[in-house]
């Protein structure tokens, strides 16, 4: 009978106590700094390197890119650059291998749609997705 | 003279108290159960198979997806095992990072475990609670790693991130809260009569056949084995640490109850300890290369996971990719006595006893 | 007024009153029934550390429960291919008749009361056991194992917990020396009963609570064994109705405990100035939180320690419980 009691005055006191809940709908989720969400994409920093699209575990990533406009110049710049959303683990290793942080983690996760092909984004959707840009993208 | 028949009742894979998608198909005679095949696959991902396929990194987040609520100590069997066939030297702080998250994993998982056990066994209110004190650790996991469950948070040779400011601070005033909590549960489960009499005596196996299924973590403690890798074979700096490690007699759900109990107690003295020793500065990640290609051979290491010994196998023929992985999954492991337990009892203690043993179904799948 | 009409001859005119009052009675319940269910769910919340609902309906979700209810209204009607589909029917309903006929034995206040049954306290026990058929019947026509294994604890339970709850009773009986519910109440002016047979109050709470099948005997449904229990496959209205059931005897069941136990309407000594059917909502509301707190605190008992709890703690103490009644009446009542 002492347990029960116990156990009935925890609960009691715990009746006026703060609730712990967040208005969460209502007020945004404040994530912290290191959160993975969708990324962000800066063309003009991608060196079309394809690490990103090597180190990813579920090959989720596609680019192509075109040999520079300049001829001067060496190297490629961007074509196409896609991230299969369907598949996607959001682990970090792509932003973790960019030498030149043209892909970056969001804090944005509330990543729902209603239609499958709505989570095939690419590189303009990817590219406006700038806002909640993470600050600390390297070790 | 009245006719009784057995009856068969699938129980799971969509099922309250089947912890996810395990499903048990019980001949039941009346309430009592004659006879119980556990089906496990449901949640089959292959992640050995696809292992052989990835290079190191990139099994790391795999790792992250077998034991979903203790991802830390996931991350950490793979990586050591690559450190071990690489001689590889972690730093200090990293490995500190390391110990700390573990730990924090370990109070978060038993938290998980408490709370849902407790629903099962009828109760609703400790499950909230527990989930309060659990927030709090993914939320400090979180900002650490930048993940709420699938951390990704070990390299191979580190750690991805230091602590960002304030973090370790942060932790050093969970401890105490946690401990108050504790005691908390404690008037508030611990002491409850109904509560012992749901548990004691139930599910009772000896030590011989606990060793005999290769029964591991508070699973094999409840009998009275004081068995603990980080204890008996300590790995990472778990030797400059004093922690006890908690064994109790009886074998039953009340003693794997009071074990893991005790061991969030444990691990909060680690907790502590390794916050007032945390090193000033340092790096997190060794310099290891860029790929990662351990040389020929072989290698097994084990360390204790919250829910038993977690060992990880690796077969190298040199490349990026391994040969072979192999984990041994304690999940899996100490299901296998589940029919054993089962047989003669009734359907209120199947899930008393299904609860107790502590399964996380994406460990045992695979 | 209610007086009069009780004790004048019976006419047309009466029946057609008394199904008017009925009426009313009816609505009180459900409007009862709709807020219990809120502020059970919100009692659990605060108790939780959570806010419980507080969308529909303002801040606290005071439509929250009219809008299940819609949703139950308008929700498929299914009954399954391999169900006995008459009793699968008659099953809601028989369980929940019963429900709302005791409350016609209760009184609610010195005047407010719909019939004044000699044997009041007899018909509200003989009645309410038929429940046990409409639900044992639920379980059987679902044609499910589930609801099957549910059924069976259920019927085990309800005549099992019914005998020491009647037993615990006597006590009150032998202080009042009658079954009327009213007479037990003015029998009860100057001392509730509950401090004249602790035993049997405490005796009469416990078996309550395993009678409303709530927490921590809520075995025939107990949600992480037997999914739902019988009624897994119920749904939309029908499902409704045993939820109402369920609430409609909290109603009763903690009137009557009010009645017996608590002293009904009498005010508790230098506060007669407060009007006695308040006293009664107020001695009401005690019991009904007492029951969410028990809720929101205990697991559940297992079949057998319910029954083991049922014949060897429960029944000797209410035997017990009749024999310190007959002393302390010998002592103090005469």
């Amino acid at each position: 009978m002492k347990g029960l009691a116990k156990g009935l005055k925890y609960t009691l006191s715990n009746l006026t106590k703060q609730n712990v809940t967040t208005q969460y709908p209502d007020v945004p989720l404040q994530m912290p700094d290191r959160f993975r969400g969708i990324q962000k994409f800066y063309p003009e920093k991608c060196i079309v390197c394809n690490q990103c699209a090597n180190i990813c575990p579920t090959d989720c990533i596609q680019l192509t890119g075109n040999p520079h406009p300049d001829p001067g110049k060496k190297g490629k710049i961007i074509d196409t650059y896609d991230i299969n959303f369907e598949i996607c683990i959001l682990c970090d290793l792509c932003t973790e291998v960019c030498p030149t942080e043209a892909i970056v983690m969001t804090n944005n996760f509330e990543l729902a749609e209603y239609s499958r092909d709505e989570l095939f984004k690419d590189l303009v959707w990817l590219d406006e997705n700038d806002n909640n840009v993470r600050k600390e993208n390297k070790a | 003279m009245i006719r009784t028949e057995e009856m068969l009742l699938n129980v799971g894979p969509q099922h309250p108290s089947t912890h996810g998608v395990f499903r048990i198909v019980l001949k039941i005679d009346g309430e009592t159960i004659i006879e119980a095949n556990p089906v496990i696959g449901y949640l089959h991902r292959g992640t050995e198979k696809l292992a052989e396929n990835l290079q190191y990194t990139q099994i790391i987040p795999y790792t992250d997806r077998m034991d979903y609520l203790a991802a830390m100590t996931n991350n950490y069997v793979i990586c050591h095992a690559v450190e071990t066939m690489m001689n590889i030297e972690i730093p200090e702080r990293a490995d500190y990072l390391r110990v700390l998250v573990m730990e924090l994993g370990r109070v978060a998982s038993h938290l998980v475990w408490f709370g849902t056990y407790l629903l099962d066994i009828g109760a609703m209110s400790p499950f909230l609670y527990a989930f309060r004190e659990r927030e709090a650790i993914i939320g400090f996991l979180n900002e650490i790693s930048g993940a709420r469950l699938t951390f990704n948070y070990m390299r191979i040779g580190g750690v991805k991130w230091d602590a960002p400011e304030g973090w370790i601070e942060k932790v050093r005033d969970f401890v105490p809260y946690m401990r108050e909590q504790l005691a908390g549960y404690h008037d508030l489960v611990t002491g409850n009569e109904i509560f012992l009499n749901r548990v004691k005596g139930v599910g009772y196996y000896s030590k011989e056949e606990a060793l005999d299924y290769s029964l591991s973590g508070a699973n094999l403690r409840c009998t009275g084995i004081a068995w603990d890798l980080r204890k008996d074979e300590p790995y990472s700096l778990y030797d400059r640490f004093t922690f006890n490690v908690p064994a109790f007699d009886s074998g039953d759900a009340w003693a794997r109850y009071q074990c893991r109990m005790a061991e969030i107690e444990e691990s909060l003295k680690i907790i502590e300890q390794a916050v007032e020793q945390f090193p000033e500065s340092g790096e997190v990640l060794a310099k290891v290369p860029k790929i990662i290609k351990p040389p020929k051979g072989e290698a097994f290491v084990r360390i204790e996971s919250p829910r038993g010994e977690i060992g990880c196998y690796i077969a190298s023929e040199g490349k990026k990719e391994p040969y072979r992985l192999k984990f041994r999954r304690p999940s899996f492991y100490n299901l296998q006595i589940l029919p054993k337990l089962l047989v003669g009892e009734n359907i209120s203690n199947l899930i008393t006893i299904l609860g107790g043993i502590d399964i996380v179904l994406g460990e045992v799948d695979g | 007024m209610v007086n009069d009409l009780l004790t004048s001859p019976p006419g047309w005119m009466h029946a057609a009153i008394f199904f008017g009052l009925g009426a009313c009675l009816l609505m009180i319940v459900l409007g009862f029934v709709t807020y219990a269910i809120l502020a059970e769910r919100k009692v659990l919340g605060f108790m939780q550390l959570r806010p419980g609902p507080n969308r529909v309906g303002g801040r606290f979700g005071l439509l929250q429960t009219v809008a299940d209810v819609l949703k139950l209204l308008i929700k498929e009607d299914t009954i399954p291919k391999a169900a006995d589909k008459p009793l699968f029917i008659l099953a809601p309903v028989l369980a929940f008749a019963p429900a709302f006929m005791v409350l016609a034995a209760i009184p609610f206040s010195d005047h407010l009361k719909f019939s004044d049954l000699s044997i009041g306290l007899l018909y509200y026990i003989a009645i309410s056991g038929i429940t046990t058929v409409g639900i044992l019947m639920a379980g059987w026509a679902s044609n499910n194992k589930y609801s099957l294994l549910g059924g069976m604890r259920s019927a085990a339970q309800m005549i099992s917990y019914e005998i020491p709850l009647v037993i615990s009773v006597v006590g009150v009986i032998m202080f009042s020396g009658s079954l009327n519910l009213t007479e037990i109440v003015e029998g009860q002016k100057t001392v509730a009963y509950m401090f004249l047979s602790p035993l049997g109050f405490i005796v009469f709470l416990i078996s309550s609570i395993a009678e409303l099948n709530r927490t921590p005997f809520d075995l025939p449904e107990a949600e992480s064994e037997l999914v739902a229990g019988y009624h897994v496959e119920y749904s939309g209205f029908r499902w409704a109705f045993f939820m109402l059931t369920e609430y409609v005897y909290l109603f009763a069941m903690a009137a009557l405990t009010t009645v017996l136990f608590l002293g009904g309407w009498n005010p508790v000594p230098f506060l007669g100035f407060i009007p006695g059917i308040i006293w009664f909502a107020l001695k009401f509301s005690l019991i009904v939180f007492f029951m969410i707190w028990v809720r929101g605190t205990m697991p559940r008992l297992r079949a057998d320690q319910l029954m083991e709890f049922a014949w060897k703690v429960l029944l000797p103490v209410a035997l017990l419980n009749i024999f310190v009644s007959a002393v302390v009446k010998e002592l103090f009542l005469r």
